[in-house]
């Protein structure tokens, strides 16, 4: 069975979080009455729904990614081309963008997946490492990973939101109400997002897993790693690195920074490519 | 009620130390999902813009002034 580990922990997790969505919901119930159970369900529906087109949409646009010409990107296109057919799954729409940094991202879902590559990363690789990280991308369009993450914060949200409504109905209608309403809905969307961030670290280790498998090697996803990786710590003077969180030492993200990565170490990741 | 402005208190300074501490990870908890990740930084990496940093900054600071206020009036 492919990914038994993966589908083991999104049963732990979905599970978690289908819980924490029911409480929500019967925490609505036992305070405003059974008739707010179709604006909860309904409700969710739509936020989750506006979430995944709105975020689409965004991502596409804050980088400002245009269509990849296959006359200009003809070796890209052939070889998403071949790596969809080994991977089963319908070849992307493929698009590229100047992002000032090689970077390349997934977004949408099987049959409507799109792969973002930066002009930095397809100079910067050699083509069997970019392949590398192309097959990731693609790993995450065939594992849903978009998808899931979208349902995560959707869960998130409406259990933040239920909170938020349950503290601000119950008070007194003063300042207070109002401003423990914010951070109970935040204090409970960070506890939530605790389980979708873990199960977001594990998907990127099977998304390199089975990049390795679909080009038959792990080596060249971790020298891809391994190179942009170097770049960063040579240009820690410039504006990019200004990105990385101050409270970081040498890059690795400590305590609450960790436990809300969406992305594990490089490290790990070149290590597990590795062995 | 009392009960409230002190919870007020409390958590409003927890979080708004969280949020100068980490406004990183506050930045992901609240769009991870809501816009595809990786767009920021370097490929493999979950960067957060700076500026969005600062608004998270900016928000823990008024969370510290808020549970601040909270606090003087429950004394």
């Amino acid at each position: 069975m492919r990914n038994l580990g993966l589908k083991v922990r999104m049963v732990i997790v979905g599970s978690i979080l289908f819980a924490l969505y029911a409480v929500a919901a019967a925490a609505a119930i036992f305070v405003f009455g059974s008739g707010v159970l179709p604006i909860v369900l309904i409700g969710s529906v739509v936020l989750i729904g506006i979430q995944y087109k709105v975020g689409k949409w965004a991502a596409l646009k804050s980088v400002g990614a245009e269509d990849m010409p296959e006359d200009r990107f003809r070796e890209v296109h052939r070889s998403v081309e071949q790596l969809s057919r080994d991977m089963g799954i319908e070849k992307p729409r493929l698009m590229y963008a100047d992002m000032g940094v090689p970077n390349a991202f997934a977004v949408g879902r099987k049959k409507a997946g799109i792969v973002v590559v930066s002009t930095e990363l397809i100079q910067l690789l050699d083509h069997d490492e970019l392949e590398g990280v192309l097959a990731h991308e693609l790993a995450h369009i065939r594992n849903r990973d978009v998808v899931m993450m979208v349902l995560g914060q959707g869960v998130a949200s409406v259990v933040a939101i239920v909170a938020q409504y349950i503290v601000l109905l119950t008070g007194d209608n003063d300042i207070a109400d109002f401003f423990l309403a914010i951070i109970v809905g935040q204090i409970v969307q960070m506890l939530v997002m605790i389980f979708v961030m873990a199960i977001s670290r594990y998907r990127e280790y099977v998304a390199d897993g089975d990049a390795a498998d679909a080009i038959g090697r792990g080596e060249p996803l971790a020298r891809a790693l391994e190179k942009i990786s170097a770049g960063n710590e040579r240009a820690s003077d410039s504006a990019v690195d200004e990105q990385v969180n101050a409270l970081c030492i040498f890059g690795r993200p400590i305590g609450l920074a960790k436990l809300f990565s969406t992305h594990p170490p490089t490290e790990k990741r070149i290590d597990r490519l590795r062995n | 009620m009392v009960s409230r402005e002190l919870l007020s208190a409390v958590l409003g300074v927890g979080l708004g130390l969280v949020c100068l501490a980490f406004p990183g990870a506050v930045v992901r908890i609240n769009t991870a999902g809501r816009v595809p990740g990786g767009r920021h930084g370097e490929y493999g990496d979950d960067a957060v813009p700076e500026k969005w940093k600062w608004v998270v900054r900016v928000v823990g600071i008024l969370l510290l002034a808020g549970g601040g206020y909270f606090a003087y009036t429950v004394v």
